[in-house]
């Protein structure tokens, strides 16, 4: 009989979020757990009674790696409240801004966190030393992916200059043309990665299960668009509720959520399953190169569909850029709003999958009510399942390795636990 | 004196956590050398590390930490003179602090500006805004503290 217990405490800077506490015994599960970021909990205590104005501003502070994310849409679900269309510019310049968050958000999460645990080292502190060129690259990625977002919105973690129907601040054409040279250079760093991501010993584990994005006719989506399963379901994101069917779990302080199965994915993985003829020509190489095609459900792969989708967001961005050059950037003003009560929800395919906001406004453009939900606790039953399916086929394994790959699938969604709660320890010497 | 930035670290809507950037929020309102950027670090994690390689010659930052005292008290430190609580393998790059960041530099042998940190210990961190009575009170002698420093 094989008795194992392990429990995995994440390192956490506040009580009360992530731990996974597994407890085998005799083969058995007897408690697979795992606690993500309580936001969605606290966030109409958040925002309820503050102006339309205010919300993206206040919205783009949950998430330290998603500022952008929360904040575009935030802003689609005002707009679509109040009636708002944004320009075609301001589209352009709100997918190029995601780009940059895209990128930023994938290369931390690829390099940083799952790299290491394929190259033999603990964390990205020792790769400095075995593989020192690698982690350059990474920041060198990472620094383009800041100055792209800090360019189009201010600051990545502090985007202040999207505002709702437009910009308050726009890049100059002369900074469109040095980016675009900056990522045009990015190409060789792409390629390296795909051949990096490419030659990693993946653990092998399938495990069908729902794979859940936003979708768009004319491009690989981000921001809007509808809501689709690979179980064949569309619905217009306004029903988003019908998707998250979200539920309180007796163990968790965040809800879980399920569709047409016991749990549902979203991410890069489920993007690219459900999305895979629209990406870029060069991002479907690197799938290629990475072993991925609809469908893939080996969901330790989802870190290699973010290196498909890195490769698309910098190619994209070229083109994005290209076309906002032939435009000519116009010195546009975000449009007078008429506030008058009204109703919207706001999607959009953030780096760990579909984020939700919705908002109700009164008369005079005050939010009474607030919803949001998150990637993370979209996955958390889905990741709750991977590891219910892997468990069993592991238990003869060391413990130590057991762990590791727990850990592994963990990392593999990325999620976002106690997200924004940095605080310093600190022991005098 | 070169270029010197004072930069806030910590999310406004955790509570004390968003000391930092409350402390950059007043020094706003004051009239400040030309000299001085007011940076809002946010939760930036490893991105600090771009933002501190900005060709500053000096950086403050000031930051929700323990070190140890009662809510609202602050101790200034400069990074040699502690060891600081590192996240070890994490399972989300959520995690990522000031000191993981500085970890990271060390490793790679970046040249930082000259850094002072002012740790100020908090009360209340969890999803509310606003600081806990404490650490709000602290934030005007924090503010002469930042200036005194910035003056030094």
């Amino acid at each position: 009989m094989t008795t194992v217990n392990i429990s995995v405490h994440h390192v956490t800077r506040v009580e009360g979020h992530g731990d996974i506490v597994v407890d085998v015994k005799s083969g058995e599960i007897r408690e697979c757990r795992f606690e993500v970021v309580e936001a969605p909990r606290f966030f109409e205590a958040m925002v309820r009674g503050r102006p339309y104005y205010e919300l993206s501003h206040i919205t783009s502070r949950i998430c330290g790696i998603c500022a952008v994310g929360h904040a575009t849409a935030s802003l689609r679900a005002t707009e679509r409240a109040l009636g708002v269309e944004p320009s075609e510019q301001t589209q352009l310049l709100r997918k190029l801004n995601f780009h940059g968050e895209m990128l930023d958000s994938h290369v931390l999460h690829t390099y940083y966190l799952v790299a290491p645990d394929f190259l033999g080292v603990g964390s990205v502190i020792p790769l400095v030393n075995t593989h020192r060129p690698i982690v350059e690259r990474a920041l060198k990625i990472k620094k383009l992916s800041g100055d792209l977002c800090a360019m189009v919105a201010g600051r990545h973690t502090h985007p202040i200059a999207m505002t709702v129907g437009g910009f308050t601040h726009l890049p100059t054409e002369q900074e469109l043309r040095d980016m675009q040279a900056r990522l045009v250079d990015a190409r060789a760093d792409m390629d390296e990665t795909v051949a990096l991501f490419s030659t990693l010993d993946w653990p092998q584990f399938e495990r069908e299960t729902e794979y859940i994005s936003l979708q768009k006719d004319d491009e690989y989506a981000y921001i809007d668009g509808r809501i689709v399963t690979t179980d064949g379901f569309t619905y217009p994101i306004e029903d988003y509720r019908q998707v998250t069917n979200e539920e309180c779990v007796p163990f968790s302080t965040a809800k879980w959520t399920h569709h047409n199965r016991e749990s549902y994915m979203v991410g890069a993985l489920a993007r690219l399953n459900n999305n895979f003829d629209q990406l870029h020509p060069r991002a479907k190489e690197a799938a290629a190169k990475l072993g991925l095609k609809p469908l893939t459900t080996n969901p330790f792969l989802n870190s290699a569909a973010q290196v498909v989708e890195m490769v698309h967001c910098v190619e994209d961005a070229i083109e994005i850029i290209d076309e906002l050059l032939t435009r000519g950037i116009q010195p546009e003003q975000p449009p007078e709003v008429t506030v008058h009560a009204g109703e919207g929800v706001g999607a959009c395919d953030v780096p760990r999958g579909t984020l939700f906001h919705n908002y109700v406004f009164d008369d005079d453009g005050i939010c009474i009510e607030a919803n949001c939900i998150i990637p993370t606790n979209q996955n958390m039953a889905n990741l709750n399942a991977d590891m219910k399916a892997l468990l069993p086929q592991v238990l003869d394994r060391p413990q130590d390795e057991i762990r590791q790959l727990l850990e592994m699938l963990v990392r593999a969604y990325d999620p976002c636990i106690s997200c924004s709660a940095h605080y310093l320890k600190v022991e005098f010497v | 004196m070169g270029k010197q930035a004072v930069i806030g670290i910590g999310n406004p809507l955790r509570g004390d956590d968003g000391v930092g950037p409350r402390v950059v929020e007043e020094l706003q309102r004051r009239t400040l050398p030309e000299n001085v950027s007011l940076l809002d670090g946010g939760t930036g994690g490893l991105g600090l590390l771009s933002l501190l390689e900005n060709g500053w010659q000096r950086v403050i930052l000031v930051d929700a930490a323990d070190v140890g005292r009662a809510p609202g008290e602050f101790v200034r430190f400069t990074p040699d003179q502690v060891r600081m609580a590192r996240t070890e393998h994490a399972l989300s790059i959520h995690n990522a602090g000031l000191s993981d960041a500085l970890a990271l530099a060390d490793a790679l042998g970046r040249r930082l500006p000259q850094m002072v940190i002012f740790g100020v210990q908090p009360g209340v961190i969890g999803w509310r805004e606003g600081l806990s009575a404490p650490v709000e009170a602290a934030v005007p002698r924090l503010v002469a503290a930042v200036l005194r420093e910035l003056q030094s």
